[in-house]
């Protein structure tokens, strides 16, 4: 029995070990050309650079205005995902704690706008805030994440917050805790799972979101990281190393979170999942 | 918990908890969107201070327009495919890495990775990948089936596709897999395998029912990321070779900023919006179904 | 209960309140106010002096985009009350789409570098540039597009033309001498240098099958080629919109599309038409592993990290019959392909000027002639600037401009989307998909489907 499970196990890592490859291969294709010019990287796609050339990085960190596209795209996660959290889990209480027609109604009602598709709003959107000058503005930008993030966050805080027993909340108010205060000092720290997994969610999602800020934000000083990325690209042509090194550039931060986080990360995620 | 017993405090409480919330998303996305089907019944292209009013003649178009159709049917198959692989695919990953094999940790990390960088950008990195990549394999291996490039023959585009969203979807999907599997109880299998039942009775009639809600889940997010996929389409085939891999989500935006059909685009969106909401609700409907069955 | 449903209807009403309220905002979207936004947003935005006027040009040639903005800083620094933000269309991204953004979100360009057929979406929103100085100084013919009811609506920025772009290091091996591009004048003369070419062993010629390039550059050449009268040429597209064109029996593009037939034979990539990207041709190309290349001027910086031909390389026509004396034989298309307009609706009077004041800059000072010539590379559609580009496709370009062996480079006239659409019927015949019969049935319900 034992020698059977050894074979077996063994089966499935090497099983897993292609299929991890062939996850991890187009990072490492990447990778590599990022430290290539453009007529080597057309020339042999897949040998190894000689030598550790920063030309691109370079390059590529000067036209992309990293540090500001950086600083832009830190500013509108962190303030995004920080104002989704805490409002939507106020909003989920309250749409599990009073079953009202109203709030059962208006839950529905954001669950079911998660199948719009963003070609639907999207110009309207441009046309309404532009037509009251709430455009070109990383704030602008941020608002619209609370509206966009608001249906999938309250979706999973709700499935939690009714998994919570009552009596702590009872107890509370039987103290004297207005609604707020027991919200915040009691149900709100017992969401901590919850709210890193709606926290993971929605910093990969703003982090690397593409088209809402290429229609908000105008000016280059405001744009993102991947904005900047994709201006990178020519028209007819692509300059692959520069666009490599950019890629890379973009992915960087993120993968170095993730490394140093990960467990955190994928425990988040798995505990976002149950119900 | 019902504390507020009139109305003025229960709309005070409303406001307090969920006000600012309700607010942002009707203004963000309800909000335009209603504006967004009433510009289906004008001719606006977009640009134009005025627009006429032209009451059903773009849904009219819309349902005359035969690329419109095949794109659709088209965005089907894709859907059909993808949900399936993605699924099977993650469930399989999860399956493998909830056994208690070693390192089990670090294959996870890596599943996952895909999830940590934008549409567009795996789109640009499968492009180089599909069209230089393996191409250059296939010359230096011989190998007939990389000898061209596949976003080059509309099959293989398709399933180019295909590939990238599994690729990129699969690994999400394997750790809500893996919350599922993490929540079967232990005493329930021990029991089975006590019982003397074979692997396939265990999965079938332990493990698969007891996985239902995970289904729904993966299933609904699945379905409702590839109906709506946009970027990925446009970084690696833009629609090519010869508009033969233009999914829904393309062809709406083609019409309303390349044709310059704005009214009809917004119809054909809002078609798009009306096909979503059924499948995906009908598709968590009936999976809660079969949860309290179980 | 009934508390429930009052409160339920309430809060509706004020939520329908809030919409409404919104709606009305977005209509009252008039010129006037949005100039004002347009004004004060400026006047926030701007950290100078009061008289500062910051303006934003929308750039629909990415390959240039760092050169614009070397071109806007240099602009700046000799107009230091003026700032150029220059903003690209980016890849994958319609400038159509970027710029219909912009205006709704009231955040339009003072200066938008756009397709010559969008021009005329704009002709409420754009300025009459009639009085201009440089309206006078232009080229002949490459105001065409940019006129609209007998005004200047916008600046033509940049002459490109296409054609077979030929190595001649190739060329003289397999010709066994110095090859002369005149000597080209019919199918069967090209033919014959296919043959000569691939006998020196290496491939005749590479088709790129972007449908940009062969919807956009290829097919047009059988309306082009027509007439030499551009009334005719019109004539012709406003036939086919009619449906009046009996496009299987036109001499022109039966003639044109028998020389893409016989182009297809000696194509590098036959086997598999599809497969090649852009980046192929300048690679093939400038390593003289073909003698020929399908495409335009542009491609020239492309062509010379490749190159091996000591930068000697030029244009041939692609010929539509075999009689030597044919329209379209010894001329290739020419035109400008890309228009600026200049923003009345929503930029301020200062803006404005400040937009036609960096116009003015590119025609007539020596750095933004020097921006435009030798920077980015474009040849100037100006009588009065004398530099030329220093590659051999400009130059190649500028001799068939001198002798007058030029066609209509058609833009304006197509619909935006003729190059997707029927590029992507260009690609199923090239790829064999559909014969001629299907591709013609193509191109007339094409047109047909044109409102």
């Amino acid at each position: 029995m034992q020698k059977k499970n050894g074979a077996l196990n063994a089966i499935k890592i090497v099983v897993l070990s292609v299929v991890f490859l062939l996850y991890i291969f187009p990072f490492f294709v990447v990778l590599i050309n990022s430290f290539k010019d453009r007529k080597d990287i057309l020339m042999n796609p897949l040998m190894i650079p000689a030598k550790l050339n920063l030309n691109n990085y370079i390059e590529a960190f000067t036209k992309m205005d990293y540090t500001h596209a950086f600083v832009n795209s830190l500013i509108i996660t962190i303030f995004s995902v920080i104002l989704i959290i805490v409002l939507s889990a106020m909003t989920a209480y309250i749409f599990v704690r009073r079953n009202w027609k109203f709030n059962q109604f208006m839950f529905f009602f954001m669950i079911a706008s998660m199948t719009i598709p963003f070609q639907a709003i999207m110009i309207p959107l441009v046309k309404i805030y532009g037509s009251i000058g709430m455009m070109n503005n990383k704030w602008s930008l941020v608002y619209m994440y609370i509206g966009f993030g608001a249906s999938l966050a309250v979706f999973i805080y709700h499935g939690f917050i009714k998994s919570i027993p009552l009596e702590l909340e009872e107890a509370a108010l039987i103290d004297g805790c207005s609604p707020l205060q027991t919200f915040f000092k009691i149900v709100f720290p017992l969401l901590k799972s919850t709210t890193v997994t709606i926290a993971i969610l929605d910093i990969l999602w703003i982090w690397n979101d593409f088209l809402l800020p290429s229609l908000v934000l105008i000016s280059p000083e405001q744009r993102t990281l991947p904005l900047s990325v994709f201006y990178f690209y020519g028209t007819y042509t692509i300059e692959y190393g520069y666009a490599m090194a950019g890629l890379m550039l973009a992915i960087i931060p993120i993968i170095i979170v993730y490394l140093i986080m990960q467990r955190q990360i994928i425990e988040g995620v798995l505990r976002g999942s149950i119900k | 918990m019902n504390i507020e017993k009139n109305f003025l405090s229960k709309l005070k409480t409303y406001l307090i908890f969920a006000g600012p919330m309700t607010f942002a998303f009707l203004t963000v996305v309800i909000l335009p969107f209603i504006y967004g089907i009433y510009l289906t019944f004008t001719d606006w292209n977009g640009i134009s201070a005025t627009h006429a009013f032209v009451g059903l003649d773009n849904y009219l178009q819309v349902f005359n327009d035969k690329v419109f159709w095949s794109s659709f049917l088209l965005t089907l198959r894709y859907v059909l495919f993808s949900v399936i692989l993605v699924n099977v695919i993650a469930f399989f990953l999860a399956y493998l890495l909830t056994s208690g094999i070693k390192g089990q940790n670090f294959f996870r990390t890596g599943f996952f990775t895909p999830n940590l960088i934008g549409g567009i950008l795996l789109g640009f990195i499968w492009q180089f990948i599909f069209s230089n990549i393996l191409v250059y394999i296939g010359e230096l291996f011989n190998l007939p089936i990389f000898s061209a490039s596949w976003l080059t023959d509309p099959n293989k585009a398709f399933w180019a596709l295909v590939i990238v969203t599994v690729w990129q979807y699969s690994g999400y999907m394997m750790v809500i897999y893996i919350a599922g599997f993490m929540n079967i109880p232990r005493e329930l299998i021990e029991a089975a395998d006590i019982d003397g039942a074979n692997s396939y009775y265990r999965l079938k009639n332990i493990i698969l029912p007891l996985m239902v809600p995970s289904f729904t889940i993966c299933i609904f997010l699945t379905l409702q990321r590839t109906f709506m996929v946009y970027d990925v389409n446009l970084s690696l085939t833009n629609g090519g070779p010869y508009k033969s891999t233009e999914l829904i989500s393309m062809h709406v935006y083609n019409t309303a900023f390349l044709s310059q059909q704005y009214g009809i685009g917004q119809a054909e969106a809002f078609f798009l919006f009306l096909i979503v909401a059924i499948v995906t609700l009908s598709q968590v409907y009936f999976s809660q179904r079969m949860e309290v069955e179980s | 209960m009934k508390r429930k449903k009052l409160l339920l209807i309430v809060v509706s009403l004020i939520l329908m309140l809030s919409l409404v309220v919104g709606c009305s905002t977005t209509d009252s979207n008039s010129p006037a106010t949005t100039n004002n936004n347009a004004s004060t947003e400026s006047n926030n935005t701007s950290t100078e002096s009061t008289e500062s006027v910051k303006i934003t040009f929308l750039n629909s040639k990415g390959e240039i985009q760092s050169q614009l903005e070397t071109a806007a800083e240099q602009f700046a620094k000799e107009n230091p009350n003026i700032t150029v933000d220059v903003i690209p269309a980016a890849a994958g991204q319609s400038p159509f789409e970027k710029i219909s953004s912009m205006y709704a979100s009231g955040n339009a360009p003072a200066l938008a570098m756009l397709d010559p057929g969008d021009i005329v979406q704009f002709k409420d929103n754009f300025l009459d540039l009639s009085n201009e100085k440089w309206v006078s100084d232009t080229v002949a013919g490459a105001l065409d597009d940019a006129t609209i009811d007998d005004k200047v609506m916008a600046f033509p920025f940049a002459i490109e033309g296409y054609g077979l772009i030929y190595n001649k290091v190739v060329l003289d091996k397999a010709f066994g001498g110095s090859f002369d591009p005149k000597s080209i004048k019919t199918r069967n003369d090209l033919e014959d240098a296919f043959k000569k070419v691939e006998a020196t062993g290496v491939k005749a010629l590479e088709i790129s099958p972007m449908d940009w390039s062969l919807g956009g550059h290829f097919l047009p050449i059988a309306y082009t080629a027509q007439s030499k009268d551009p009334a005719q040429v019109y004539a012709f597209i406003s036939d086919l919109k009619a449906g009046k064109v009996d496009l299987a029996n036109n001499e022109v593009f039966n003639g044109l599309m028998d020389t893409f037939d016989m182009m297809k034979k000696y194509n590098l990539d036959k086997d598999d038409p599809l497969s090649p990207t852009y980046d192929k041709g300048p690679q093939v190309i400038g390593q003289g592993q073909v003698g020929f290349w399908f495409m335009g001027n542009w491609a020239w910086p492309q062509i010379k990290e490749f190159d091996t031909a000591n930068e000697q390389y030029g244009f041939v026509p692609v010929p539509i019959s075999n009689d030597p004396n044919d329209y379209g034989n010894s001329e290739i298309p020419v035109g400008p392909t890309k228009l600026i307009g200049v923003d009345k609706a929503q930029n301020n009077q200062a803006q404005q000027d400040a937009a036609k004041e960096f116009l003015n800059w590119l025609v007539y000072s020596q750095s933004g002639q020097d921006a435009l010539v030798n920077q980015c590379n474009v040849i100037p559609a100006f009588k009065n600037i004398e530099l030329v580009p220093n590659d051999p496709l400009a130059k190649s370009i500028e001799q068939y401009i001198s002798e007058g062996n030029t066609l209509k480079f058609i833009t304006a006239p197509l619909p935006a989307d003729h190059w997707s659409k029927l590029g992507a019927s260009m690609q199923k015949y090239l790829a064999g998909v559909i014969d001629r019969k299907g591709l013609v049935n193509d191109i007339e319900s094409y047109w047909e489907s044109v409102q």
